[in-house]
């Protein structure tokens, strides 16, 4: 029998679906009646869409333009020498 | 003190047997007739639960149709069955009851004197009621193979899940010992052996349909809104099936001392303890008829310290999980420490006696092979984003199906001295490197320095790079390096590389509220945006550069192992573990509240 722990250790690859057909047959044994792990799947795709999406940490054009200038200064001032 | 003259053939017995309080119940209390009738005299195991008649009542009912009216193996066979499950289970209270039983009924309790047909039904019973949950579906095969029969088999299942319940009886009532236990060795089965890709789905054994009046159903039905499968594999012994559901009657389903719902949520915890996922799955589903939320249910189920329990209500589910799951370490201050939190004796003895007939009913759902009653409350099946990073490896390009990098033209005019070409590099790429690094260090000046090291590191060592992997790849694998050293300079104690104390292994999900179906909708973007931020940061360095690669980056596990110099599986392991702890710190936003209205 598939315990919790069983299953979250081959979430990653169940995700991936990576996982042999044998065992993502027992995984979806488990996954139909364990409502746990039903939760951390949906929960753990969400993160995974949340996390894509969310636009984190961009960095604006008018922002990058004045960095990517001074990287290339350093760079023409390195070669110049 | 009260003293009995009624504990026959053994002289007069003082009444505090065990932890608990005792009443006087008389000669005449009418269940310990089964036991004498079997034992000879009455135990003390039971002699230390006569604050409760009905909890006695109920193990007299279930010690009637086990032991007394199962007549299908001898009864010699059954002792060493039992004998055999105490040696196993290391409880020396039934090794010495057990040990007595056999010389009382002539036969040594030596395991040689077993033909080989003995020992195979010996070693499953000793299996099951030590390590259920390996049971599977070799073990009954090599049963079958042994010429038993099915209720053969249904009794050894029973008589495990016999030995299960008064186990922990004993330990949770401290009962002192009828009999000094001799040293017995515990056994060994010879089913330890099972094959790796054993096939561990029930049913072992075959419903039998039962008469639609079959009362014990019929009150199932009433009381549950179902007959589990664990009861209809059962019907080659209705009188079990009766007995067990009066025991539960008696046991389960009564408010006047602990209320309905406490023994629920115990069986419930117990049941999440063996790691058995067919009890919990009922359990919760019958929490839920009785009005408890279904979060909480299985909040309950994977970790009832954090399922907004009240003190006490935890302090009584973390007793009987620990006499469940841990009896060696159980002792008399785990009475005391309920009885502090101001349970009364009868309180703390009918928590012993949940405990224990969950034990007992986890045993025999193992030893049947019962599948879950259930449909999946939803219909499951993952669905596939259109993320790289979720696209299956066969649709993923294969090495020799790659496009060719995009940057290569790029590269080779730039490796040739086109600074121009570099500068374009650096505006393709900068946002991605930015993202990264900011991401790790999580101050925006600090990440645009190592930006800048990032950059001119590459291009340092552009003349090396001789396209085996992306440029993206290759530039990413700079900056990761690069913010992981800065974080080195900043924490030198702290480890990027290795697991420390908490390790790949062990991480245990505890946020397990459902959540709400479409979170996008429930913040603004630049809201969303900040709280990534924000529960990303909490990851330790080495979790979120991996998820900072493969779910920001979209690098795929292959590249973003060759990013980091790791091995395609420690890759996917962090993966795997910083994507749960990430759901874990966003999940108090996004998950339905208990009344199943937004968060």
């Amino acid at each position: 029998m598939i315990t919790c722990a069983d299953f979250i250790a081959e979430l990653g690859n169940y995700m991936d679906e990576s996982v042999a057909d044998e065992v993502r047959v027992q995984l979806e044994n488990h996954l139909a009646h364990c409502q746990t792990c039903q939760v951390i799947v949906d929960s753990t795709c969400k993160t995974v869409r949340i996390v894509t999406d969310s636009g984190s940490f961009d960095l604006p054009d008018a922002v990058l333009k004045p960095i990517a200038a001074e990287i290339m200064a350093k760079i023409r001032s390195e070669q110049g020498r | 003190m009260i003293v009995c003259d009624w504990n026959f053939g053994r002289g007069k017995i003082q009444v505090n047997v065990g932890y608990l309080k005792e009443a006087g119940l008389g000669e005449s209390f009418q269940p310990f007739s089964v036991f004498r009738e079997y034992f000879g005299f009455v135990p003390n195991v039971f002699l230390a639960q006569t604050l409760l008649p009905r909890v006695i009542a109920a193990e007299a009912e279930l010690a009637r149709a086990i032991l007394l009216e199962r007549r299908c193996l001898p009864q010699i066979l059954k002792e060493r069955m039992l004998l055999a499950l105490a040696a196993g289970r290391g409880s020396t209270y039934f090794i010495g009851l057990g040990s007595q039983v056999l010389s009382l009924l002539g036969a040594s309790d030596s395991k040689t004197d077993l033909s080989s047909q003995e020992t195979l039904l010996v070693d499953f019973t000793v299996k099951l009621g030590t390590r259920s949950s390996s049971i599977s579906r070799d073990d009954v095969e090599r049963i079958a193979a042994g010429r038993w029969t099915n209720e053969s088999m249904l009794e050894a299942v029973l008589l495990a899940g016999w030995g299960n319940f008064l186990c922990t009886l004993s330990v949770g009532l401290g009962a002192e010992p009828d009999f000094a236990a001799a040293p017995h060795v515990a056994t060994t089965t010879s089913l330890d052996i099972v094959s790796a890709e054993r096939e561990n789905f029930g049913p072992y054994l075959s419903a039998k349909e039962m008469p639609s009046d079959f009362a014990p159903y019929a009150f199932l039905r009433d009381n549950f809104g179902l007959v589990p499968n664990v009861f209809q594999l059962q019907g080659l012994s209705p009188a079990t099936v009766a007995a067990e559901v009066e025991a539960m009657r008696l046991i389960l389903l009564t408010d006047d001392v602990l209320k309905r719902k406490q023994k629920e949520r115990i069986l419930l915890a117990v049941s999440a303890s063996n790691q058995n996922t067919y009890c919990v799955a009922v359990y919760a589903e019958i929490l839920t008829l009785s009005g408890v939320a279904s979060e909480e249910s299985y909040q309950i189920a994977a970790d009832h310290r954090q399922a907004g329990l009240s003190e006490l209500d935890r302090a009584l589910l973390d007793f009987a999980v620990k006499l469940s799951a841990r009896p060696e370490e159980f002792s008399r201050e785990d009475v005391e420490s309920l009885r502090r939190h101001g349970l009364s004796d009868e309180q703390i003895l009918e928590a012993v006696a949940v405990t224990a007939l969950t034990q007992f009913l986890n045993t025999v759902q193992q030893g049947t092979g019962a599948v879950p009653d259930f449909a999946p409350r939803r219909s499951f099946r993952l669905k596939i984003g259109n993320k790289a990073n979720l696209s299956s490896p066969d649709s993923r390009p294969k090495p020799e199906e790659e496009p060719p990098d995009p940057d290569a033209e790029l590269v080779q005019k730039a490796q040739a001295g086109n600074l121009q070409a570099f500068e374009v590099l650096v505006e393709h790429h900068g946002k991605r490197v930015y993202r990264t690094l900011v991401g790790l260090l999580g101050s925006p000046e600090e990440a645009r320095d190592a930006m800048q090291d990032t950059f001119l590191k590459a291009f340092q060592h552009l003349a090396g790079f001789q396209g085996r992997s992306k440029f993206s790849t290759w530039l990413l694998r700079i900056a990761s390096n690069a913010g992981l050293q800065r974080l080195r300079e900043r924490r030198p104690m702290e480890s990027l590389d290795d697991d420390g104390p908490e390790g790949e292994e062990g991480f245990r999900p505890r946020q397990v509220r459902a959540w709400t179906d479409d979170p996008e909708q429930l913040y603004s973007q630049s809201e969303m945006r900040s709280l990534v931020e924000n529960c990303l940061k909490k990851l330790p360095a080495k979790y979120r550069v991996v998820v900072l690669l493969r779910d920001f980056e979209q690098l795929s596990a292959d590249d973003a192992a060759a990013a980091l110099g790791l091995g395609v599986p420690a890759l996917k392991s962090r993966l795997l573990r910083g994507r749960l702890m990430l759901r874990e710190a966003l999940a108090p936003y996004f998950a339905k509240s208990p009344t199943g209205v937004g968060a």
